[in-house]
């Protein structure tokens, strides 16, 4: 007889462990399985000689200090999940080049005062749209907060107390920023933190990008002591306190039916039936791959066209160990961002090729000096492609030339940028593409990021067509390619929230 | 709360843009015909290719190397496709079903990735008597057998960026095959690095790959192999051990790394010699040695337990099976023994693919071999591979595909 469980949590990415120990704590009987050996997905860690690495953290947002916690700290503590965290002073350094042609590097620091002046020092007359802007920030988080209470929202009382968030929550984040009167030169500097959602400036929805800089520059950022390997494991640590269950290298294989009622989950170990599943899997493969045909609802197969495998961010990472401690190499900064213009749009199309002159380089002994064994250091480089076809186009022979050039280039970067030669410590040196993305986390060409967060599917867009998307009965999709889009803490979120969903449904018998 | 925020004037942005979020997001759905959905992703493909479940190969041929008491095996891919591709250097893990038990055993590539294109692999079987696996494979293995392995596996293999460019590689043995890649992978053009083998075998007749060596030595001039016998002394060969002196001789005067395979005992004399050169972590490189031998001999270990034979509990997705397990051998084998496909890969602790969580009991882990992240270490998650029981155990193993 085939095991049976309240939920069964289909993928153990971010969103994956998040829900399960949500469902834990509802005191739900919750099975949540991996087709990999490892939680979280992209929150992991990978062992190389004697150092152990972290392959995707840079900063996480929306945990706030205590006199200020963000959802995500408040989640945590509501979940039980305990994590060594170390907050990070400054938002960013990014070296690149204005729209204007003169050279850009500056060095932002968290909070809202702090970052407010060095942005004057750095654009003189940015101070005055700059405070507008941040105090449109809070007018938003109150509006976010009225909104999503779990109360039915009035529009009168919206407009009232609202009106600048509804004014610009339509548009893009720099068709506002220039109304608003902020200089070229800030809205650069402002939007360094743009590729954490993917889209460019002229195509994120404004409420979401100012969210994101209120939550990395008030809040401030964090990052875990050891690895994001730590963070999962507090998840699933909690999770089996809370007598959950968890099967690793177990694939979910087909979702199966009861009419057109979820029932179960048919896995490579076995079938197993269940009420509500969370699946932490990109619809198109849900829809292609995981069920019956005639049972994909026809507003989905018109979602998932519109769409249009509009595929969000691929990564190449290239991490290295070096045998010297980080202050003797010269670096001083945790996250510098390396750009060609500063301008977001023109780096979008630029990360088309494989080429591209974008980097971020993130060296963890500056926040963590016992990251790695004395004397040594870790850091590592992302570099971003969107859009790009160049990957796909590669041979198997090339595939490893091409990871040599992707090593030979952060080095360059490191030499050009910063004027420091690496070549001499590098002990370790490992580089992930997005095959090896596409390898762990199975998603679509390798994106952690889900689908695009353009336009018409911003996510405010989609947040308010919640009851809309995903509409079978019992099966609930989280994860980046969700209402709430990509990163460590939306993800968190969105996992927890729809957790919390499922919960209700299956104890008061909801319409799902 | 009352919130008196005020922003200037934003131009002619309009408040109904926000009502309409959404209808606008189901206008453009509305519009979008309602195909039939695919998922069909070209880097998908390429990453299952490189990196399949497993891959079936049937044996295409079995060289004797009599002398040396081994054999090659040319696997190929039963399906006819590329074999998955591969850096020089890496192992190859095989899946076998002796008896009722389900092992596996990694074996560095012998053959060229540039065969792994036409969907050959080769590995080299020396014989061992007090094993399992290599004596069973070495009589029971036929042509058009059916073989099941893994890609390509584990970080012993030359990167430009991190290695000097020239290698000197100490090999013992059966130790020589990661080295015959690496030797033919540079033939074909597919690495660039000088390589110098100091080659240890017992005598000039037990020398494996002699033939196959000078081929590759008349074709390029970047491989040279340095043969070095301990039980024979002859004209043209170096007669001992590997020292740190022979090392010297061959390695010139340019930076150097050192890369080492060979069998346990010879890896522990050459790892003296290489110390006494002084030479950077990075430039010293091992291949993996397998789980530890002798376990009670290592410092901490609680004597109590040696000898003893334990019960061992193995969840394994819906399924319990309980059997012994020696606290002599690693935990992996007895789940071997108790006939569950579990996975793993290295057998050293190393690549973690073993990874199981203790529910309940006590192990005693190696440090030599602790090859675990450090949460993991916090959180009774271990490498069964490497971890040996010191009491009755429950234990959670992950699925296997193959």
């Amino acid at each position: 007889m085939a095991a049976k469980y309240d939920i069964v949590v289909v993928g153990a990415g971010n969103a994956g462990i998040s829900a399960a120990v949500s469902c834990a704590v509802r005191g739900k009987k919750v099975l949540l399985i991996d087709q990999h050996n490892l939680p979280g997905g992209c929150a992991s860690s990978f062992v190389r000689g004697r150092f152990e690495f972290d392959p995707s953290v840079h900063e996480i947002a929306d945990f706030g200090p205590e006199d200020n916690k963000g959802s995500v700290r408040k989640m945590l503590e509501r979940n039980g999940v305990n994590v060594d965290w170390i907050t990070i002073p400054d938002c960013y350094r990014c070296i690149a080049t204005y729209s204007d042609g003169t050279p850009m590097d500056v060095t932002m620091p968290c909070g809202k005062d702090a970052y407010i002046d060095a942005m004057e020092k750095y654009v003189p007359g940015s101070r005055k749209p700059m405070e507008e802007f941040f105090e449109l920030t809070d007018e938003i988080n109150a509006a976010l907060a009225y909104m999503m209470d779990g109360t039915p929202n009035d529009s009168k009382y919206m407009q009232k107390h609202f009106p600048n968030v509804l004014r610009t929550c339509g548009y893009n984040a720099l068709k506002v920023l220039k109304a608003m009167k902020m200089p070229t030169k800030a809205i650069e500097i402002l939007s360094v933190y743009w590729p954490y959602l993917g889209m460019p400036l002229d195509q994120i929805n404004f409420l979401h990008f100012a969210v994101m800089i209120y939550l990395y520059v008030v809040r401030q950022a964090v990052i875990p002591h050891h690895t994001s390997h730590e963070i999962s494991m507090a998840f699933m640590n909690r999770f089996y306190e809370l007598g959950g269950e968890a099967w690793f290298n177990c694939r979910a294989e087909e979702f199966l039916f009861d009419g057109d009622r979820i029932c179960g989950v048919r896995t490579s170990l076995g079938d197993v039936e269940c009420e509500q599943v969370l699946a932490n899997i990109n619809p198109d493969i849900i829809y292609a791959k995981m069920m019956p045909k005639e049972l994909v609802p026809e507003r989905e197969k018109k979602l998932s066209a519109a769409r249009n495998k509009n595929y969000s961010t691929k990564f190449c990472l290239v991490y290295m160990a070096l045998n010297k401690p980080i202050e003797e190499i010269g670096i001083k900064d945790y996250c510098i961002f390396f750009q060609g213009s500063a301008d977001s749009r023109r780096e979008y199309e630029n990360m088309k090729s494989i080429d591209n002159d974008y980097n971020i380089l993130i060296s963890y002994n500056t926040m963590i000096p016992d990251f790695s064994p004395e004397g040594t250091s870790v850091i590592s480089f992302t570099k971003l492609f969107s859009k790009s076809q160049d990957w796909e186009k590669l041979t198997p022979e090339e595939y490893y030339k091409v990871k040599d050039k992707m090593i030979a280039k952060c080095i360059d970067d490191v030499q050009k940028r910063l004027g420091i030669d690496l070549t001499p410590y590098i002990e370790e040196v490992e580089v992930a593409t997005p095959m090896t993305f596409a390898r762990y986390l199975g998603t679509p060409d390798g994106t952690p990021y889900g689908y695009e967060l353009s336009d018409w599917d911003g996510m405010m867009a989609r947040m308010m067509e919640m009851d809309k998307d995903f509409p079978i009965k019992g099966l609930r999709h989280i994860g980046a390619a969700s209402f709430r889009g990509d990163g460590y803490s939306s993800t968190w979120l969105n996992g927890d929230m729809c957790a919390a969903l499922a919960c209700r449904d299956l104890e008061e018998g909801g319409n799902k | 709360m009352a919130l008196k925020i005020k922003v200037s004037k934003i131009g002619l942005l309009d408040m109904l843009k926000f009502a309409n979020l959404a209808k606008d997001r189901e206008k453009v759905i509305e519009a979008a015909p309602a195909k039939e959905i695919t998922a069909d992703f070209p880097i998908n493909n390429f990453a299952k290719a490189q990196h399949p479940d497993y891959q079936k190969f049937v044996i295409d041929e079995i060289i004797d190397h009599a002398a040396a008491g081994a054999k090659t095996f040319v696997l190929k891919r039963a399906d006819g496709k590329p074999a998955s591709f591969f850096r020089a250097g890496q192992y190859i893990s095989l899946k076998l079903h002796i008896g009722d038990s389900y092992v596996s055993r990694p074996y560095s590539i012998s053959s060229s990735p540039k065969w792994a294109l036409e969907g050959k692999v080769a590995v080299t079987v020396k014989t061992n008597p007090s094993g399992f696996a290599a004596d069973w494979m070495l009589s029971n293995f036929k042509v058009g057998d059916e073989v099941i392995g893994s890609e390509g596996l584990g970080s012993f293999y030359y990167e430009q960026y991190r290695d000097a460019k020239h290698v000197v590689a100490l090999a013992g043995g059966s130790g020589i095959t990661p080295f015959l890649s690496m030797a033919y992978a540079i033939r074909d053009g597919i690495e660039d690095f000088d390589l110098t083998i100091l080659f240890g075998s017992r005598n000039e007749e037990s020398i494996l790959f002699r033939d196959e060596f000078d081929k590759i030595m008349a074709a390029t001039d970047k491989v040279r192999v340095v043969h070095v016998l301990s039980d024979e002394e002859k004209e043209g060969y170096e007669h001992g051990f590997i020292t740190a002196d022979l090392i010297k001789k061959y390695a010139g005067k340019d930076p150097y790394s050192v890369l080492i395979c060979g069998p346990e005992a010879m890896y522990r004399f050459v790892a003296k010699e290489v110390d006494k050169l002084g030479l950077e972590k990075k430039f010293v490189r091992q291949e993996l040695l397998g789980a530890t031998k002798k376990v009670w001999e290592q410092p901490g270990y609680p004597q109590a337990a040696k000898d003893k034979v334990f019960k061992l509990t193995v969840k394994q997705g819906p399924n319990e099976t309980v059997c012994d397990c020696s606290a002599n051998e690693p935990i992996l084998v007895a789940v071997e023994r108790a006939g569950i496909k579990a996975p793993s890969k290295c057998r050293s602790g190393e690549c973690g693919w073993c990874r199981s969580r203790v529910i309940s009991g006590d192990v005693f882990i190696p440090e030599e071999t602790d090859g675990r992240r450090w949460a993991d270490k916090q959180c009774g998650e271990i490498h069964p591979c490497a971890s040996f029981a010191t009491s009755d155990l429950t234990i959670v193993v992950p699925g296997e595909y193959y």
